[in-house]
């Protein structure tokens, strides 16, 4: 039987060897669907962790990068038994590094944690005129709406892709946040967004609130 | 003398005294204007401008009528299209607005660390380049010469057309020659290797999967991003400019073993050739003040975060202060509330000296430059941060024989032809083209790093 508790403090202290043996040893068993379910649930939990300790200055992004991968490599393992079990969807999110800026870390990092906190992430991927941020929500109606970027530039692709959601009479059904180095409390009002962070285990508590 | 070389003769000993730990009469100011923004502020179509650069002057020009700066706003641009494209460029690639990027690519996998240990130059340009520029094809031998040459000569060639710029402004409006001017550009060994090696995401997972492969990588490249930086002439005025990168994004206790330990003594050792240091602080040192604490004196600290009193009073004994000013505050507040920002500032950073006023960002585009913005916080700073004690010494001073170098790897590869090789392998030629030969050399090794910088 699978110690939940533990694979969760581990994927906590992203003890990779420690996670990965348990995730073998519980796949040699041949779990049900139900019993795969909860071993994600774990290990979504010990992303909770892992973003409580970045908030709490034990952990920087490059452990961000080694938990989301670690997640990833965990899920693979579990895959083949998940069936058609899904866990609870809490919320949509449409997310994307807006026009002009190619950088991804800091997107790919929150969209990690999110989709570990239960949200249904859409990623556009990076330099994403506004049209494609309008087409998607139109076509996904995400409760969310997440721009990323890392250059001062893409502060008014922000700009422009809020306006673009407001034109297409979008904005008013959608929360929108942004995220990246160049994110000011200031920024974030001449954009028009509702949040903003350089944080992204704060981007997602601020996502949850949005949903609750 | 003419005004113009009174004033570029003034602004020299402001600097001049900066460097040797003396109150200089005001804080110099050094403004740097990236060449997309100053195209964008012409008015230029930036594409077009990166392929002729020559075509900024105006612009460049009319932005230093404007922008005062005892440093030249202007330096060209680290990046033109042409060499990237020609080479087809995985980790420099042309945004949809034209600006170029650093998308996150991998020039080296995993498997590579045990040959960069070994053979660090050999790897690099063997496999790192390669799988970075695809137009250098290993297997199709002639093209590849062909376009390896081709894309240096672009090189040559668009850097060469900046010079002629900055020579030109700065004669045109007295800037320092001494401020602002850099003896080298290299990175960190660590840097270096997350960068445009690892990347971001796979040096994360180096750290805690192989961390002695990444502590044995960084002491395989330091020679050669020491080679890298190490001025021709070195002088204690051109101090070699490091951008750091990686230590925000990592645990102390990461940092302390695997990144802090060849930076220190790659500094250390310049230091012992009389050759300083400026780096470039990127995101927030708070946690790592400490360590800034013990490079070698006179260190220009560039920061972009970070609490001033804080910074001021551990380091500013010692080491030259600079950034912090948060420039994107001018395209977006009123002109009070950016000149109480400056007030603010050099309240804090001008008193005792080793202090010059700059941002914390250059801006990226012209919309980043709020002109009226711009003006007012730097003749501020012009006009208000004076001192009234000009010429004394302070804080402690720099010597070169404080330092020592650290016994470390040489720099050596069968790409790197020394003299005595060629020598024996060519022994018809002169000694007379002893110089000419390791110069040329030289020129090729530096190519081929920067396109990995
Ligand atoms: C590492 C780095 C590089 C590396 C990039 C490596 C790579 N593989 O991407 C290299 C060395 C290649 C590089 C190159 C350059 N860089 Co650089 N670089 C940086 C640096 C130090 C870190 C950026 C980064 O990746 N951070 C890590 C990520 C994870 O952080 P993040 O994006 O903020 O994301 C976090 C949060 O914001 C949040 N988040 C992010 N997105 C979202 C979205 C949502 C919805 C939410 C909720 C949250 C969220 O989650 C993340 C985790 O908490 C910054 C300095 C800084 N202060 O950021 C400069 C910086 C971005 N670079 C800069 C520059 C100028 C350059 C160059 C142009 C320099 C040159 N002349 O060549 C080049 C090329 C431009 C480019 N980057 O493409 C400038 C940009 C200036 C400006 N005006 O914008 C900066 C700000 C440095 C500076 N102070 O001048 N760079």
């Amino acid at each position: 039987m699978l110690d939940t508790d533990l694979l969760t403090k581990a994927v906590g202290d992203l003890d990779e060897d420690s996670v990965i043996k348990q995730l073998q040893e519980f796949a040699a068993t041949n779990p049900s669907p139900e019993e795969a379910q909860k071993a994600v649930a774990a290990c979504q939990s010990g992303m909770g962790i892992v973003g409580e300790l970045f908030e709490q200055g034990e952990y920087f992004v490059g452990d961000l990068i080694f938990a989301g991968e670690l997640l990833t490599n965990a899920v693979e393992i579990l895959k083949p038994y998940l069936g058609g079990a899904t866990s609870e969807k809490i919320g949509t999110i449409v997310l994307g590094t807006v026009a002009g800026d190619l950088h991804d870390i800091g997107k790919n990092i929150f969209k990690s944690m999110a989709e570990a906190a239960g949200f249904e992430v859409h990623d556009l991927g990076i330099d994403q005129p506004p049209g494609n941020f309008v087409e998607k929500v139109k076509e996904v109606k995400p409760e969310i709406v997440g721009m990323s970027g890392v250059l001062t530039l893409a502060l008014e692709s922000m700009k422009l892709t809020v306006d673009a959601l407001r034109d297409a009479g979008l904005r008013d059904s959608i929360k929108v946040i942004i995220g990246g180095n160049p994110v000011t409390k200031e920024a974030c009002e001449q954009i028009g967004a509702d949040a903003f962070t350089t944080n992204a285990a704060e981007g997602v508590k601020i996502c949850q609130g949005w949903v609750k | 003398m003419s005004d113009v070389a009174a004033l570029q003769q003034e602004r020299n000993e402001l600097f001049r005294a900066v460097h040797n730990s003396k109150i200089p009469k005001r804080v110099p100011i050094s403004i740097s204007i990236p060449f997309e923004a100053v195209a964008q502020f012409g008015g230029l179509d930036l594409v077009q401008a990166q392929w002729q650069p020559e075509i900024v002057a105006e612009a460049a020009d009319r932005l230093c009528e404007l922008i005062f700066s005892d440093t030249c706003p202007f330096f060209g641009s680290m990046r033109f299209p042409s060499f990237y494209q020609i080479l087809d460029s995985q980790s420099f690639v042309m945004g949809s607005n034209g600006f170029i990027q650093h998308p996150e690519v991998t020039g080296m996998l995993p498997e590579d660390y045990d040959y960069l240990i070994e053979k660090p130059y050999d790897c690099l340009l063997e496999r790192v380049i390669p799988r970075q520029y695809k137009a250098l094809d290993l297997k199709d031998p002639v093209k590849m010469a062909l376009t390896l040459t081709k894309s240096y000569l672009a090189y040559r060639e668009d850097m060469g057309a900046a010079a002629p710029i900055i020579g030109m402004l700065t004669e045109k409006y007295g800037y320092s020659t001494i401020g602002g001017s850099f003896g080298g550009f290299t990175s960190a060994p660590f840097d270096f290797l997350a960068d445009q090696l690892r990347g971001f995401k796979g040096i994360s997972m180096d750290i805690r999967r192989m961390p002695e492969k990444v502590a044995a990588a960084c002491e395989a490249l330091y020679p050669i991003v020491f080679k890298q930086g190490l001025p021709a002439n070195p002088s204690i005025y051109a101090p070699v400019m490091f951008p750091l990168h990686m230590p925000t994004f990592m645990r102390e206790k990461d940092f302390a073993r695997l990144w802090w330990p060849t930076f220190k003594r790659l500094v250390d050792e310049y230091a012992s050739l009389g050759v300083r240091t400026q780096i470039f602080c990127e995101d927030d040192w708070t946690r790592y003040l400490d360590y800034l604490y013990e490079l070698p004196t006179n260190t220009v600290m560039i920061f972009e975060y970070g609490d001033l009193r804080q910074i001021k009073d551990k380091l500013g004994k010692k080491h030259i202060i600079t950034g912090l000013y948060p420039m994107t505050m001018l395209a977006r507040e009123s002109k009070e509330k950016c000149l109480d920002k400056a007030k603010e500032i050099i309240d804090v950073l001008a008193p005792g000296g080793k202090y010059i006023f700059q941002f914390d960002k250059q801006p990226l585009n012209a919309q980043d430059i709020n002109i009226e913005n711009y003006r007012a916080v730097v003749e501020y700073v012009r006009d208000n941060a004076v001192y009234s004690n000009p010429g004394e010494v302070h804080g402690l001073e720099f010597n070169p024989a404080d330092y020592k170098a650290e016994p470390r790897r040489s720099f050596e590869s069968k790409y790197f032809t020394v003299w005595e090789e060629f020598k024996a392998r060519n022994p018809a030629v002169s000694e007379h083209g002893k110089e000419k030969l390791q110069n040329l050399e030289e020129i090729l090794f530096q190519y081929l790093m920067y396109l990995l910088i």
